[in-house]
C-alpha cells in the first residue's frame, strides 16, 4: 500500500505519461519521444495538457532530436546508408523478461535491456559514435537511516533520518562513465547516478533539500545499498554490437525488494539526449513462496499457529524416530 | 541448495541453516540445553535480522524441547500443576516482551537492547558455571568426594501469601515467585530467542525448592507452551517468525542433538559445564566486543517498522 502511493509520488514523471500514452494506444509497448510527440498529436487535448503539465521534461526532450541531426552527419564520414532526409535517431528497447517470479529457489536473476537505435548513423560497433543509459529502478519505499556514535563506550544509534520513499534497487549501465559524455544538469534531471537517485525526505515534499543531515543520509544510504549490491553501477556495460544494435546485462540479486522494477534508456549523442525509451518489469512472489509471505501477513495469528503446529510435529517426529533407534 | 527466506527475504543456502541446527542441536544434546542463546547470536552474525531470528529461533525450541518434554512426562517428572503456574507467569512475560520488541524496534534500539541482554545474562551465567566447574574439578582432582549443596529449610520465599499445594513437587509454597519466575523467563523467551531453561532451573532449585528430578521435566514443559505462545505473539505483532528457516534449523536440530547426547555420555558433569560455560562466555566475549569496537560502518538501514531494509 504504502510502496504504491509512493511509487506515484516518485517514480519519474515519464512513467505516468508512459501510462497515459499505452493507454491510449495499447500494444504500443516501445514508445520513445518520439511516438510520445506522435501520440500526443493524436491525444485528446484534456490529456496533452495532463501530460505537458506533469513532464515539462518532455519539451525540452521534444525540441532536441531536431537539432543533432543535421550535426551529426558532417564529423564521421557518415556512410551510404544514410538517406537525403535525415530522421532523428529514435532508441527502441525491450527487456528480456518481462515478469521474473520470486519462488522458493529464487536465488537472484539477470535481465538483458537490449535496444536498437533507429535511423542509426554509427558506422560501427565500435564507433562509440552513441552513448546509451540503461537505468534498472526498483519500487520505492520508506526507510530509516540511523546512525551510531560513542555513548558511555558503547556504540548505539543515535540519530536517525526517515526517507518516505527510496527506490529498493537501482543498477546503473552505460557504454562509458555517464559524467565522460553527460552533463551534471542532464544526469540531474534524469537522476542518473547514486548520488541523484531520487530520494524523498519524510516531511518534506522537495527531492533535493540541501542541509548536511540530508547530504549525509542520503549518501549513507546509497553506500549502505552498494554494499547490498542493491546499488550497481556498470560503466562498461552497455555493449554496441552492430551499427544500432546493443545490449546491456543487469543483475537483479536475491535481496532485491519485491515490487515492479522500471527500465529506463537514454539515447546521448555528443551529450544531447536524444531519445528515450521505458517500461517496466515485475518483480512477484509466485507460487509457495506467495502462499507463506500472504499468509505470514494476512493471517498472522493463524501463520503463528501453523508454525507452532510444525514445530511440534517436527518435535514429536524427531522422538518418535529417536526412540524406536534407542530400541 | 539455495533457498529464499519468505520473512528473512534473503536467498540463504539451505545448508548453512541445516549445519548450523545441527552444531547447536549437538552442543544442546550434549549439554542438555536449548541451545537458543548459542542459535540467536549465531543466526544474527550470519545476517539473519535480529527481530527475525529471536521470532524464528521461539519456533525452533518449541520443536527442540517438545520431545523432552513429552519424555520427562512419561516418566512422571512434570509437576503439570506448578507447570501450569509458570505457564501462566511465562505468557504475561512474553505478551510483554512481544510488545517491547515491537517498540524498541521502531525506535531503531532492538540491536542494542538485545545485545546488552546476552552480555548481561551469558556473562553472569557463564562465569558461575565457569567457577563452580573449575571448584568441582579441582575437589574431584584433590580426591574430595565433590559436596552436594544442601536445600535449606525456609527462606522468605515460603513466607509469602497465595499458598499453593504442589503434590508432585512435595511444596507447599505461594503461587507468587513460579507466577515472577515464570514471567521473567516468558519475558527472556519473547526479547532473546531463548527457552529459558538457564535461568529456570537454577531458580526452581534455589529458590522454590523444587526437587531435582522434577525440575528438567517441568521446566521443559513451560518451555514448550511459552515459545510456542512467543512464537504466535512475534507473528501477530512482529511478522518476524520465518517458517523455512524454523524448518531448516529444526531439521539441522533433530539431527544434531542424537550425536549429541551419545557423546554427552562419554564426558564427566563438571567437565561438560566447564566446557559450556567457556562456550556461553565465548558468545558473550563476542557480542560485547560488538557493542565496544568501533563499528566499521557507522549507518544503518531499516524499513520504519523496523523490519531489514
Amino acid at each position: 500500500m504504502n510502496n504504491l502511493r509512493s511509487k506515484t509520488r516518485i517514480c519519474s514523471v515519464l512513467a505516468t505519461a508512459s501510462v497515459l500514452i499505452t493507454g491510449i494506444a495499447p500494444g504500443f509497448s516501445a514508445f520513445n519521444c518520439q511516438s510520445i510527440i506522435s501520440a500526443e498529436a493524436q491525444t485528446p487535448p484534456k490529456k496533452k495538457q495532463k501530460t505537458q503539465k506533469l513532464k515539462p521534461e518532455t519539451t525540452d526532450v521534444k525540441t532536441d532530436p531536431p537539432a543533432p541531426a543535421p550535426a551529426a552527419a558532417p564529423p564521421v564520414s557518415a556512410p551510404a546508408p544514410a538517406p537525403p532526409p535525415l530522421e532523428p535517431e529514435r532508441v527502441e528497447a525491450d527487456v528480456s523478461t518481462r515478469s521474473i517470479a520470486v519462488t522458493s529457489g529464487y536465488s537472484g536473476a539477470e535481465i538483458v535491456v537490449f535496444g536498437t537505435v533507429e535511423n542509426s548513423r554509427q558506422p560501427s560497433a565500435e564507433s562509440g559514435y552513441y552513448d546509451v543509459i540503461v537505468i534498472v529502478e526498483g519500487a520505492p519505499s520508506a526507510l530509516v537511516a540511523r546512525k551510531k556514535s560513542r555513548v558511555a563506550g558503547l556504540w548505539i544509534n543515535t540519530s536517525s533520518f526517515a526517507f518516505n520513499s527510496v527506490p529498493g534497487y537501482y543498477a546503473m549501465a552505460s557504454t562509458r562513465p555517464v559524467e565522460e559524455f553527460a552533463d551534471v544538469s542532464t544526469l540531474d534531471e534524469l537522476a542518473i547516478g547514486f548520488e541523484r537517485v531520487r530520494m524523498v525526505a519524510a516531511g518534506q515534499p522537495e527531492t533535493r533539500v540541501s542541509s548536511d543531515d540530508l547530504f549525509q543520509f542520503k549518501s549513507a544510504v546509497a553506500r549502505l545499498k552498494q554494499t547490498q549490491n542493491l546499488f550497481l553501477r556498470d560503466d562498461y556495460g552497455v555493449v554496441f554490437s552492430g551499427r544500432s544494435l546493443f545490449r546491456s546485462t543487469i543483475q537483479l540479486p536475491a535481496n532485491v525488494p519485491v515490487g515492479p522494477l522500471t527500465t529506463r534508456v537514454y539515447l546521448f549523442k555528443d551529450g544531447k539526449l536524444l531519445s528515450r525509451y521505458q517500461s517496466r518489469v515485475s518483480l512477484a512472489r509466485e507460487g509457495v513462496e506467495r502462499w507463506l509471505h500472504d499468509f505470514a501477513f494476512g493471517q498472522p495469528v493463524l501463520y503463528g499457529i501453523f508454525t507452532v503446529l510444525l514445530a511440534l510435529s517436527a518435535g514429536v517426529l524427531a522422538s518418535a524416530l529417536f526412540r524406536r533407534r534407542a530400541l | 541448495m539455495n533457498v529464499y527466506l519468505p520473512i528473512a527475504e534473503m536467498s540463504a543456502n539451505a545448508f548453512v541453516f541445516i549445519g548450523m541446527g545441527a552444531a547447536v542441536g549437538f552442543l544442546s544434546g550434549l549439554f542438555g540445553v536449548g541451545g537458543g542463546f548459542l542459535m540467536t547470536p549465531l543466526l544474527i552474525f550470519s545476517g539473519i535480522p535480529a527481530a527475525v531470528a529471536v521470532g524464528t529461533e521461539a519456533a525452533q525450541i518449541v520443536a527442540s524441547s517438545v520431545s523432552g518434554a513429552i519424555a520427562q512426562y512419561r516418566r512422571n517428572n512434570v509437576d503439570v500443576k506448578l507447570g501450569l503456574v509458570l505457564l501462566t507467569g511465562g505468557i504475561v512475560g512474553s505478551i510483554i516482551g512481544v510488545q517491547l520488541v515491537k517498540i524498541l524496534r521502531q525506535i531503531g534500539q532492538f540491536e542494542l537492547f538485545l545485545a546488552l541482554s546476552y552480555v548481561l545474562f551469558l556473562g553472569v551465567i557463564g562465569s558461575l558455571m565457569m567457577i563452580e566447574s573449575v571448584r568441582t574439578m579441582q575437589k574431584s582432582y584433590a580426591g574430595q568426594a565433590p559436596s552436594m549443596r544442601r536445600p535449606g529449610q525456609h527462606s522468605w520465599v515460603h513466607g509469602l501469601p497465595f499458598k499453593m499445594r504442589f503434590h508432585r513437587s512435595k511444596l507447599y509454597i505461594s503461587a507468587i515467585p513460579p507466577l515472577l519466575i515464570g514471567a521473567f523467563v516468558g519475558f527472556l523467551a519473547a526479547i532473546m530467542g531463548v527457552g529459558g531453561g538457564f535461568i529456570m532451573v537454577p531458580a526452581m532449585i534455589y529458590l522454590l525448592r523444587v526437587p531435582t528430578n522434577v525440575v528438567v521435566g517441568t521446566s521443559l514443559f513451560q518451555i514448550v507452551f511459552v515459545t510456542a505462545v512467543t512464537t504466535v505473539l512475534h507473528a501477530s505483532a512482529n511478522a518476524s517468525v520465518d517458517v523455512v528457516l524454523a524448518l531448516l534449523l529444526m531439521t539441522g536440530g533433530v539431527i544434531g542433538a542424537q550425536f549429541g547426547a551419545a557423546a554427552g555420555s562419554q564426558l564427566k558433569g563438571e567437565e561438560l559445564r566447564f566446557l559450556l560455560a567457556a562456550i556461553v562466555l565465548l558468545v558473550c566475549l563476542r557480542i560485547g566486543w560488538d557493542l565496544i569496537a568501533v563499528p566499521p560502518e557507522l549507518f544503518s538501514i531499516t524499513a520504519p517498522g523496523g523490519a531489514r531494509q
